[in-house]
């Protein structure tokens, strides 16, 4: 099985309202992005939030069109451009948080995403765990988690953390650990 | 169903504000007939909470009135947020209704720059005039530190805020009264007074957090309810103010 197939078959089966950490190699990016949004949030029709602190949202948007996935219930929440000074395209579904360290406002167009796109349940991708602890100290970030992952549960809304295997660290780990249900190795088999 | 534990402390009725964040800090909105100060600094949103909670007030039936004090409310409408729930009938059906003070100023011949004590009471009565004639259950006066720079004197700002709270409770009618200070400020009030007798205090600022600027909110206080002291941060939005609990991480100077 494909590392798409894969992703996506293991989210099939968890409860709606669940929080995963989903672990990733580097090399299995893009495939685990397309199981998510092409293959799981199409068969359950969620709106998916994708919010991006690692790249910026144009570079997935590229990706996604390159691989022709349809991008009409997908939002962005992009809080690494304006940092990167990489603002060249505005893309319509897409809300430019000033910088990581603005969790509070993260949260804020989350909220506002989920709100406008009333009607169907939402899944929200947290791209990734490890690009905001960059930003970010432990117990700032330990906060958000929780506060996120708790608002978003009540909301009925899946909340995918993104975890890179490069960066593993305790820390992180950790971090995980208290908010989400399950941890889910992206892999092929 | 099993009957409904109530843990809640007030038994006030609420004047729900609409504005689900505020609601929850609130204890489920503002005791109704309370006369309560948006206070901030200028471009914290002050004008555009207090015109939401009008705008939920109308869109649930309530009549509403704005009253604006230091801009033409023409103007003012101009520069509004186009909320996702506005509808331009509430306005035609006199549900929500503007008034521009130098107007109300001018219709009583108040055109001194200082007030006297029988002006203000003049003054006190043409507002719960137009309240109890339109059946006002939400009023604000956008901004009463304008007003307040008419009467000068504190006695004066006193004997005004603590008349027009009476009258307006007395009426059911619930009131935002928006107040300006400086950032550097160290009260909640320009002159000292209002906040003290005002029934309850948001405040309205900017937070900086290591070169972050943020909008906050605080509930400072609000009598009739408990309610969260907590700081909140903000977004206006075009689905309303939006309120979530400001991050602590365990860090304490500069926020
Ligand atoms: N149409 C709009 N869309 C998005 N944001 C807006 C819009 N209009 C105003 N704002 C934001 O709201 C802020 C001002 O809000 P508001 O006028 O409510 O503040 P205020 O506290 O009443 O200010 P003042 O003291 O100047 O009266 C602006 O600085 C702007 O960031
Ligand atoms: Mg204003």
């Amino acid at each position: 099985m494909s590392v798409t197939t894969n992703v996506a078959e293991k989210l099939l089966t968890l409860p709606e309202s669940s929080a995963v950490a989903l672990q990733i190699r580097a090399e299995h990016y893009f495939d685990v992005i397309r199981g998510i949004l092409d293959n799981f949030a199409v068969k359950k029709e969620l709106d998916s939030i994708y919010i991006t602190s690692t790249i910026p949202s144009q570079s997935i948007v590229n990706a996604l069109q390159v691989l022709e996935i349809d991008m009409s219930n997908i939002y962005f929440v992009d809080c690494i451009s304006q940092i990167m000074m990489s603002m060249a395209s505005k893309h319509e579904h897409t809300i430019y948080v000033e910088s990581p360290t603005m969790l509070e406002n993260l949260m804020l167009k989350v909220e506002y995403l989920i709100k406008r796109t009333e009607g169907k349940n939402d899944i929200i991708i947290l791209d990734s765990i490890n690009s905001l602890a960059i930003h970010n100290n432990t117990k700032i970030l330990s906060e958000f988690l929780h506060l996120l992952v708790n608002n978003l549960r009540a909301k009925k809304a899946y909340t995918v953390i993104f975890s890179m295997e490069e960066y593993r660290s305790e820390d992180i780990s950790n971090m995980l650990n208290i908010v989400v249900d399950e941890t889910i190795v992206a892999a092929g088999e | 169903m099993a009957p409904k534990v109530d843990l809640s402390t007030s038994t006030r009725e609420r004047c729900v504000t609409g504005i689900q964040g505020l609601d929850n800090a609130l204890d489920g909105g503002i005791p109704r007939g309370n006369t309560i100060l948006v206070t901030g600094s200028c471009g914290t949103g002050k004008t555009t909470l207090s015109l939401e909670f009008l705008v939920h007030g109308a869109l649930d039936g309530e009549t509403c009135l704005f009253i604006s004090v230091t801009e033409a409310s023409s103007k003012l409408l101009t520069n509004i947020i186009p909320y996702d729930f506005f509808e331009e009938s509430l306005i035609k059906k006199g549900k929500l209704i503007f008034v521009d003070m130098p107007v109300v100023y001018e219709r009583l011949g108040l055109n001194k720059l200082e007030f006297s004590l029988e002006e203000v009471d003049v003054l006190v009565r043409a507002v719960a005039d137009i309240v109890k004639e339109m059946d006002v259950k939400r009023l604000v006066i956008d901004s009463i530190t304008s007003v307040c720079y008419r009467l000068r004197t504190q006695e004066k700002i006193r004997d005004f805020i603590l008349k027009i709270g009476a009258t307006l409770s007395s009426l059911g009618c619930t009131s935002v009264l928006v107040s300006e200070i400086s950032p550097a400020e160290e009260r909640y009030s320009l002159f000292g007074v209002e906040e003290a007798i005002a029934d309850g205090i948001i405040f309205m600022g900017n937070l900086e957090r290591r070169g972050d600027l943020l909008r906050t909110l605080q509930v400072v206080k609000m009598r009739g309810t408990q309610h969260s002291r907590t700081k909140y941060v903000l977004d206006l939005t075009s689905a309303g103010v939006l309120l979530v609990p400001l991050l602590k991480g365990g860090s304490v100077a500069g926020g």
